[in-house]
């Protein structure tokens, strides 16, 4: 890990800041710079190191980075896409192109210039969740290695599917919705519609949206169980965030563990709630493996490990797979990832390929 | 005068005309209730009183805490950073802290957390002579940033706490949360109308010159008032905790809007000098009814915010004391 200047300190003392703190975090916990001279510096760009989604992925790689010995940087955009396209053309700068970088662009239109930038100079590049539509890898080979998404509809659908598994299809059922305009709600509620549809018996009583907060969730979940009363059978939330509020809710009248709740994310609460059975499903992304084969994929295109040209479409643009506990695999999972640091085979490319991104 | 009426800064002389002003956001209130219960068939029962009354209480205490300041013209952003660095304050002690003693010591983890924050705002704000709007929103961050650190942006669950029970206990088939909210409106009402420093605050407000040369303490009188509002997000922090089971940096999003509007819909001006604890209840129990009733009438969720800026804007218009205002900003 490498602390990096910017081009120009004297007017992005902010980023300086940040850049230092997560330097300094990087040193305390390695406690050794890596250097390696012909190595090229692994980059990961990401939102920023104050949520857990992304504060793992960090943590990914970081371990990527100290298995095979290589400098590591992490970039955070902070949510300003201006700064997540300078930062990265300005480590290209610094590396003269001797870099592969993994990025969550903050916003899709973003995905192109720091393509475009990275090719130009030479570096290998791997986007994951944002890009424009015509923005194809294999239009910038062999630098443009993958881009990686995960799927909303899918993972919606399959939470709402575990849900009317388990009232034995037929009921009512609510959903909670993330902020209306947000892509992953709109792709979550698509899946939960389309799995309404399939399941004729199956009532939606209300969709209301809780802007994935608990304490919005809690007070709508406590308003409809005045609405609906007994008629609720189970809960659909978009996020772990509000089913926990659904949940705390039905707590509240003691409820809790007589209707089943999904939700989606995998955090740590969450988790435990399905452990107790009192929620039914949660579905896990796994951002360390987001931090760590996001540079894995186009290291090893970089090395010759593979040609990303003679790579077919379904391994250039493709959905990784998640996973989704349940009452089945939950304890397993708390073992595995929330009681102790994940182990992953960095060799194992397309291990979690389940196929290609839908064009639209 | 009426207690609620009583809060107000009556001018003399037509004293036959502010008892209605002043009781508009309860007659709002009352019209609410009433609609409702005629429409929504469910709203008018024991179970769902019960609800909207467990959905209050984090709401009143914040909202009460605002109130203070906002009594005495000024404003506080800080609310959803003290509430965040409060709530992961309260969920961390508790986790490290084993038994009964881990509730107590979270909550008071939370109550110290809040306090010193607010104070610090008192401090800086009378002490650099800055705006009070500036102070608390530089507040607001702090309290964010020094929560997200703390918990490295992650959420601690408190499942199991003991904490939890001022959520699941019940007396008189309301949670004990609401019994605490109820306990927090009454002494901050004690402290509003029947302490030296309540009338300083109104003062304040009315006039922070002439509270200077009437020989308020204008300064000391300030840090209190934003100590005592720290001191209550540090109550909604834990009530928040214990009602949901974690504390995280999110807890507190969205919750200044709420605790200002509610405020402001009670009948408390921002100007400063009128309204007061009273009110601010009264405009917490409007905003809650109002969102169980519009889940209760299938309001889709598109419309409910605007509904929510049109009933301030009504309960601002109707409340509003417009005679002695030359100008309006």
């Amino acid at each position: 890990m490498t602390i990096w200047q910017p081009a120009r300190p004297g007017l992005l003392r902010r980023r300086t800041l940040l850049q230092g703190m997560a330097g300094f975090a990087a040193l305390a916990a390695t406690g050794r710079p890596a250097r390696a001279q012909d190595m090229p510096t692994l980059v990961n760009s990401i939102r920023s190191l104050s949520n857990p989604y992304h504060a793992t992925w960090n943590q990914g790689g970081e371990a990527f980075a100290a298995a095979i010995g290589a400098p590591y940087v992490t970039l955070v955009t902070e949510g300003d896409s201006e700064k997540g396209i300078a930062d990265i053309r300005a480590i290209l700068q610094s590396t003269g192109g001797n870099a592969v970088i993994n990025v969550d662009p903050n916003d899709a239109p973003d995905a192109r210039p720091i393509v475009e930038a990275a090719v130009a100079a030479g570096a290998h590049v791997l986007t994951q969740w944002n890009k424009p539509a015509d923005l194809h890898p294999w239009d910038f080979n062999p630098n443009y290695v993958a881009h990686v998404s995960f799927d909303g509809v899918e993972y919606g659908g399959r939470t709402a599917q575990v849900l009317i598994d388990a009232i034995g299809g037929a009921g009512g059922i609510v959903a909670l919705g993330g902020i209306l305009s947000n892509t992953a709600a709109i792709d979550r509620r698509t899946g939960l519609d389309a799995t309404l549809a399939a399941n004729p018996n199956v009532q939606l009583l209300d969709f209301q949206v809780a802007d994935w907060q608990s304490g919005k969730a809690f007070d709508t979940t406590s308003a409809w169980l005045t609405r609906f009363g007994p008629d609720i059978k189970a809960i659909w939330a978009a996020n772990d965030d509000m089913a926990i509020g659904a949940l705390e809710a039905l707590r509240a009248e003691g409820l809790q563990g007589q209707i089943p709740i999904t939700g989606i994310d995998g955090i740590q609460t969450a988790v435990e709630a399905v452990r107790a059975g009192e929620m039914a499903a949660t579905v896990f992304w796994d951002p360390f493996w987001q931090g760590a084969m996001g540079l894995s994929i186009p290291y090893h295109a970089r090395t010759g490990t593979f040609d990303p040209a003679a790579e077919p479409p379904e391994h250039r643009e493709f959905y990784g797979a998640a996973t989704v506990v349940t009452s089945e695999n939950a304890e397993a999972f708390y073992n595995e990832h929330i009681a102790a640091t994940p182990e992953m085979d960095f060799e194992d490319l397309w291990g979690r390929v389940s196929g290609q991104i839908r064009q639209s | 005068m009426t207690a609620a009426a009583g809060e107000s800064a009556a001018p003399p002389g037509r004293l036959a005309r502010v008892p209605w002003r002043a009781m508009a956001p309860l007659l709002v209130l009352a019209g609410l209730c009433l609609v409702l219960g005629l429409v929504a068939p469910n709203f008018a029962t024991t179970g769902n009183f019960g609800r909207i009354a467990t959905s209050a209480a984090v709401p009143a205490v914040l909202t009460i805490g605002a109130t203070l300041v906002i009594l005495m013209g000024g404003i506080d952003l800080s609310i959803e950073g003290a509430m965040a660095v409060a709530a992961v304050a309260a969920a961390l002690v508790v986790v490290a802290v084993p038994g009964p003693w881990g509730a107590v010591a979270g909550a008071a983890a939370a109550l110290a957390t809040g306090a010193a924050l607010g104070a610090t705002s008192g401090l800086l704000h009378v002490g650099l002579r800055a705006p009070s709007f500036m102070i608390t929103l530089g507040m607001w961050f702090i309290g964010l940033g020094l929560a997200i650190w703390l918990v490295g942006g992650g959420t601690v669950s408190v499942r199991d706490s003991e904490l939890r029970s001022l959520a699941l206990v019940r007396i008189g088939g309301l949670p004990l949360s609401v019994w605490v909210a109820l306990g927090a409106v009454l002494l901050a009402w004690v402290v509003q109308s029947r302490t030296r420093f309540g009338r300083a605050l109104y003062a304040i407000g009315g006039g922070e010159d002439l509270a200077v040369q009437s020989g308020v303490p204008v300064g000391r009188v300030k840090i209190m008032a934003f100590a005592l509002a720290g001191l209550c997000y540090g109550l909604g922090a834990v009530l928040a905790v214990a009602q949901l089971g974690q504390g995280n940096a999110e807890i507190g999003e969205g919750r200044l809007f709420a605790a200002v509007s509610a405020a402001v819909v009670g009948g408390t001006s921002l100007l400063g000098g009128h309204g007061g604890v009273l009110h601010s209840l009264v405009g917490v129990i409007i905003v809650v009814v109002l969102s169980n009733g519009m889940i209760l009438l299938g309001v889709p969720p598109y419309l409910q915010q605007a509904v929510q800026g049109l009933l301030i804007i009504i309960a601002v218009a109707v409340s509003l004391d417009r005679r002695g205002q030359g100008l309006v900003k």
